[in-house]
């Protein structure tokens, strides 16, 4: 009984010196993953800034015009469709209303 | 056995102890008590550093969550000169990086002082060049630093930040006490080798970020007024322009364009006459846009009927011994082609009818001569005498637009009331204001002034209105498909060396609404001075007409011929 008692006793220190390391072990894990979460954050809002800067509508005017040579329609040529109850037999997309470029000039004919 | 010291020797040794202890009291007395403060000051300077900290600025962003505004956290990088064992040679270093003249950093390194600049809010990569080199008495901490990624984009209601993060312009600072980050002081504890020893729990206060603002701007809006009022600046070389876009039911804004524009990200070497928000800090004489309200007040008033005939006097008329002219010999007329010609004769017989108190009173009442109230800093009342000071002319001259001052605020804001019904609402541009957990904590909603006309008289004037645009001077505002409404107007500016109206510098604007019969849109467009032909209906109306069309078809409005294409895909 005497023996049990003792090795019980060892065993609890043992688990009370474990559970200290081990709090000790966690807290570092913790400071680790709150540096990481700072450093993922930061780089986050950097890559926030950079898709807002690109998805600016100047520059993707100057990417659809300068880089894939499109022009933006000119006056009349933009029509807005809109789907009745007798459809037409084309495909057209499940919405009310669809734009629709009639015919695209490359001058700015209205000038 | 041992010796027994003599009385003596033991009063020796018994006063030698006592002095000793009496210097070490005296020097305990004088170090805990007598020069205590001073001392414990003395040491907390040494082993404590005060720090502060701030949030982050809290974003900006339009109408559907698109940012305009965010801060990003940047390097900034500091010296400690007391620790610089060579100053020169640090400084060609870091000139290396920072690519900041050696000699300009070698003279801030030399300083007697503990800590200094040598660059702020720099780029996160010349921060990292920085750390890999580890250069002793250097050192990089981070900052927050306000980006502004769509660059000139809506600069000029956005403003800027400081370096400090304080708001100075625009809405950063209209709204700096919402968007400003929680200041928070901590005070820190230093070790012997002079590091810092962050204090438990210091990660968990990090101070609360600011709060975010949703404006009622659309980003796609504002890009398509600025590209237009761009162009249309350049190419007409006038001195700058602006152009307003608002939704008349609620008097949200959809756009506010200035231009020359500036971009909010470099602003250091700008004045403020750059980034000053010409939209309603600036005033200028409207000229004929002025007659919309005129015409709105003398039918409200019954003064007159869109059928009313008057005589142009063959284009000259005597008023208060000075001639007033109009563009063409015109004879008589109806009031809807008074509005329709631009008859500054017939404006002013119809001011005349009105006289001059009810004329001041409908003024007052379309928002001249006061502040619209927008959230915006800088705004101006304009120029609206009393009736008292008016001469013999104004009565006349007021009712073709001039003797009176106006924003395009302002004139764009009376217009819109007449889109609206008759109701004049207040123009705003921040919908909502969201903590960082996207908490809502204030939310804007349209706000009613005051009913300024009659649905009857609102709707009369928009007939009146669109006959400017398919009979009159204001054609080439035309949009296909749309019914538009609005005004020309073509002002002479005062010309400053000789005080009299300048036969050379003119403002050419156009204010309208489209659709006329169900507005979406009002609008005006302002180019100040512009060169050569400088009629509203030349240089203004076809910018309304262009950017118009381009809105409404983002927006999706239908037009008038949509069914008869409905019918026409049928055949292919």
């Amino acid at each position: 009984m005497k023996a049990l008692t003792i090795v019980a006793g060892v065993l609890l220190v043992f688990v009370f010196v474990w559970e200290r390391v081990d709090v000790v072990r966690v807290g570092y894990q913790i400071e680790r993953l709150k540096v990481q979460k700072v450093l993922l954050e930061r780089e986050r809002d950097q890559l926030q800034v950079k898709f807002s800067a690109l998805t600016a509508p100047e520059r993707i005017a100057k990417v659809a015009t300068e880089k894939l040579g499109l022009v933006p329609p000119q006056q009349g040529q933009v029509l807005m469709v809109h789907q009745q109850g007798e459809a037409p037999s084309l495909s057209l997309p499940p919405v009310e209303q669809i734009r629709l470029a009639r015919h695209v000039s490359t001058g700015r004919g209205n000038e | 056995m041992t010796a027994v010291p003599s009385r003596g020797r033991r009063y020796v040794m018994l006063l030698l102890l006592l002095c000793g202890f009496s210097i070490i009291l005296f020097r305990l007395v004088t170090l805990q008590v007598l020069q205590a403060a001073e001392l414990t000051a003395k040491a907390d300077r040494q082993h404590q550093k005060t720090v502060s900290f701030e949030g982050a600025r809290g974003m900006v962003s339009d109408r559907h969550g698109k940012v305009l505004a965010m801060n990003v956290e940047v390097p900034s990088v500091f010296g400690v000169p007391t620790l610089l064992e060579s100053p020169s040679t640090v400084a060609r270093h870091l000139s290396q990086v920072l690519h900041i003249r050696s000699g300009e950093l070698e003279r801030k390194l030399r300083q007697d002082k503990s800590f200094v600049w040598l660059a702020r809010k720099v780029e996160p990569e010349q921060g990292r060049r920085l750390e890999q080199l580890s250069l002793d008495g250097i050192g990089v901490v981070m900052e927050g630093r306000r980006f502004y990624p769509k660059g000139p984009l809506l600069a000029h209601v956005l403003g800027f930040s400081g370096m400090d993060g304080q708001g100075l312009e625009g809405l950063e600072r209209r709204y700096d006490s919402h968007l400003h980050g929680e200041k928070r002081v901590t005070v820190l504890q230093r070790d012997a080798l002079g590091s810092t020893v962050f204090p438990k729990g210091l990660a968990e206060q990090v101070p609360t970020p600011g709060h975010a603002l949703t404006l009622t701007v659309d980003e796609v809006i504002q890009y398509i007024a600025e590209k237009e009022l761009d162009e249309a600046v350049t190419h007409t070389h006038a001195k700058s322009g602006t152009i307003i876009v608002m939704e008349p039911q609620s008097g949200a804004i959809l756009a506010m364009a200035v231009s020359p524009r500036f971009d909010p990200n470099v602003v250091a070497a700008l004045t403020p006459d750059r980034w000053r928000n010409r939209a309603l800090t600036d005033t200028y004489e409207p000229g004929s846009t002025m007659k919309v309200v005129v015409a709105a007040a003398a039918l409200e008033e019954k003064v007159m009927t869109p059928g009313s005939m008057i005589f142009g006097e063959n284009g000259r008329m005597v008023v208060a011994n000075t001639t007033i002219h109009d563009h063409d010999k015109l004879g008589w007329m109806t009031f809807s082609e008074v509005i329709q010609k631009s008859s500054n004769i017939g404006a002013a017989k119809t001011g005349m009818a009105l006289g001059e108190q009810r004329l001041y009173r409908y003024l007052q009442a379309f928002g001249f001569g006061q502040r619209t109230e927008i959230d915006l800093p800088g705004e101006v009342s304009g120029l609206l005498k009393d009736p008292k000071d008016w001469g013999g002319r104004s009565l006349a001259s007021i009712s073709m637009g001039q003797e009176v001052g106006v924003t395009p605020l302002q004139m764009v804001s009376a217009v819109a009331t007449l889109a609206n019904g008759g109701v004049m609402m207040k123009p705003y541009v921040v919908s909502e204001v969201r903590d960082q957990k996207g908490r809502l904590l204030k939310e804007v909603l349209p706000q009613v002034k005051r009913r300024v006309v009659s649905p009857d008289t609102a709707r009369t004037m928009m007939t009146v209105l669109e006959g400017v645009v398919t009979r009159g001077t204001g054609a080439k505002a035309a949009i296909p498909g749309f019914r538009v409404a609005g005004k020309t107007g073509t002002a002479q500016k005062i010309d400053s060396r000789t005080g009299a109206y300048s036969s050379t510098q003119f403002v050419g604007s156009f204010v309208g609404y489209v659709p006329a019969e169900s507005p979406r849109l009002a609008m005006i467009v302002v180019l100040d001075e512009p060169q050569g032909e400088a009629w509203g209906g030349a240089v203004a109306a076809p910018v309304f007409g262009r950017v118009g069309e381009q809105v409404l078809n983002y927006l999706g409005v239908s037009r008038e011929d949509t069914v008869k294409v409905a019918l026409a895909m049928k055949d292919y």
